[in-house]
């Protein structure tokens, strides 16, 4: 039951994640596009929100290794 | 056409000698009653009591101070588990090690991640020295800089300041924290990359490793916290008073949240990549154990390929991932240390009068 349950959460934090991250990235390309000479500052911008998404997100996965090996 | 006849003989005789090998390895496998997995990802990814290095296993000494059945506080070395479970006065209960009679009261014992902790800081120690006594020869200062490592010591340094430091860092206020933040991206590149070699341990794939590196942000940014800092902890301005009452608990939890994410974020990538390496090249040997050695060789090119690839995005995460913390590091540090010059009441003031 607990692999179950870990293996049907890993999805979800992949789903979510993989929403977060695409949005920034669509985000991100969308203003480059629109400004290129900001390109820079953006990229740092889409990296620092990346990584607070994927930190979220390896919450989630900590949870469903910890529900796999419990 | 010869190269066909001596080529097949050869495959033979090398896809026999791969058969006898692995029921070998598995008749050792049944007598030791191990489980029905050919590879064993976690035990792998693990801390050890011996290091690899160039493909030699390295026992490490066993350090314990404990309590013996009379009570007595006991210090003892042994130069490997073997030597500790030798003596008489330890005994291993599934891969823990206990003393026969007491209790152990802390394990000192040097471990794999620990030594490659160390291998890491003392190459980047050597580096850091070196490049510093270029400096004060002069070389960087008042003549361009000379080779290639100190050039790379240099745009390290300048991605540090120009891209982590300055931004996000107030002022003039950067040039204090300036240092700890070089010193945490090239450790952590260093031990990254150390990770990288095939037969290694990645010591940030330990999560004591990156709760250290992470407390170290969390005590530094609580120490450099002015009056706004603590202000908005304990006392949330521009909000109505029972919100103030409610933000309390929130903003203390936010405080101890940051540095964890920060050690979760680190550990878990640097442990992902060694599990899926670790699982890609597993495919081998579990097709051979499914479907026969020729499946496995069919499946090894495969296999070989992605780990290539994975090798190249995992040089680029050990990058990445020390620059992340880096930068958030940063980041907090930035908004603890950072002083409103506007009280928010005006700032709301404004607010309120464009809204209108």
């Amino acid at each position: 039951m607990g692999l179950l349950a870990a293996g049907i959460g890993a999805g979800i934090v992949a789903v979510g994640a993989g929403i977060g991250i695409g949005m920034i990235g669509k985000g991100a390309t969308e203003s480059i596009a629109r400004q290129p000479d900001a390109a820079n500052e953006i990229r740092g911008a889409m990296i620092l929100t990346a990584a607070f998404i994927e930190g979220v997100a390896l919450f989630g996965a900590i949870i469903c290794i910890i529900l796999a090996l419990g | 056409m010869i190269n066909y006849f001596t080529l097949l003989p050869s495959l033979i005789v090398v896809l026999l000698m791969s058969q006898t090998s692995v029921l070998a390895t598995k008749t050792v496998a049944d007598d030791l009653g191990e489980s029905e997995s050919p590879i064993d990802i976690m035990g792998t990814v693990a801390d050890h009591d011996y290091f690899t290095f160039f493909g030699t296993k390295l026992y490490l000494p066993r350090i314990f101070l404990w309590k013996d059945a009379n009570g007595k506080t006991q210090f003892s070395t042994y130069k490997s588990t073997k030597k500790a479970l030798a003596s008489g006065e330890f005994e291993q209960i599934d891969h823990v090690i206990k003393p026969v009679n007491g209790s152990i009261l802390v394990d000192f014992s040097l471990t794999s991640h620990l030594i490659y902790f160390w291998f890491g800081l003392g190459a980047l120690a050597l580096y850091i020295v070196f490049a510093g006594s270029r400096y004060k020869k002069g070389i960087g200062t008042s003549s361009a800089p000379k080779g290639a490592l100190q050039n790379l010591f240099e745009v390290f340094f300048e991605f540090v300041r120009d891209e982590i430091a300055k931004p996000n860092i107030e002022g003039e206020n950067y040039k204090k924290y300036l240092p700890y933040l070089f010193t945490m991206f090239m450790s952590i590149t260093f031990m990254n990359v150390f990770g990288l070699l095939p037969w290694a341990a990645t010591a940030t794939a330990d999560i004591t490793v990156t709760a250290i590196l992470a407390l170290f942000t969390f005590f530094i940014t609580q120490f450099s916290g002015t009056k706004d800092h603590w202000q908005h902890v304990f006392w949330y301005p521009g909000v109505p008073l029972g919100v103030k009452f409610l933000m309390i608990p929130v903003e203390l939890i936010g405080l101890f949240t940051k540095p964890f994410a920060l050690a979760i974020r680190l550990f878990a990538n640097m442990m992902s990549g060694k599990i899926m390496i670790i699982a890609i090249l597993g495919l081998i040997f579990i097709f051979n154990d499914m479907y026969g050695s020729v499946a496995a060789y069919s499946v090894s090119i495969l296999s070989v390929a992605m780990t290539s690839i994975l090798y190249v995005l995992k040089l680029l995460v050990a990058l990445l991932q020390a620059y992340i913390f880096t930068l958030l590091s940063a980041v907090f540090i930035g908004m603890a240390a950072e002083e409103h010059e506007h009280d928010h009441e005006h700032y709301d003031h404004i607010h309120a009068e464009q809204s209108v």
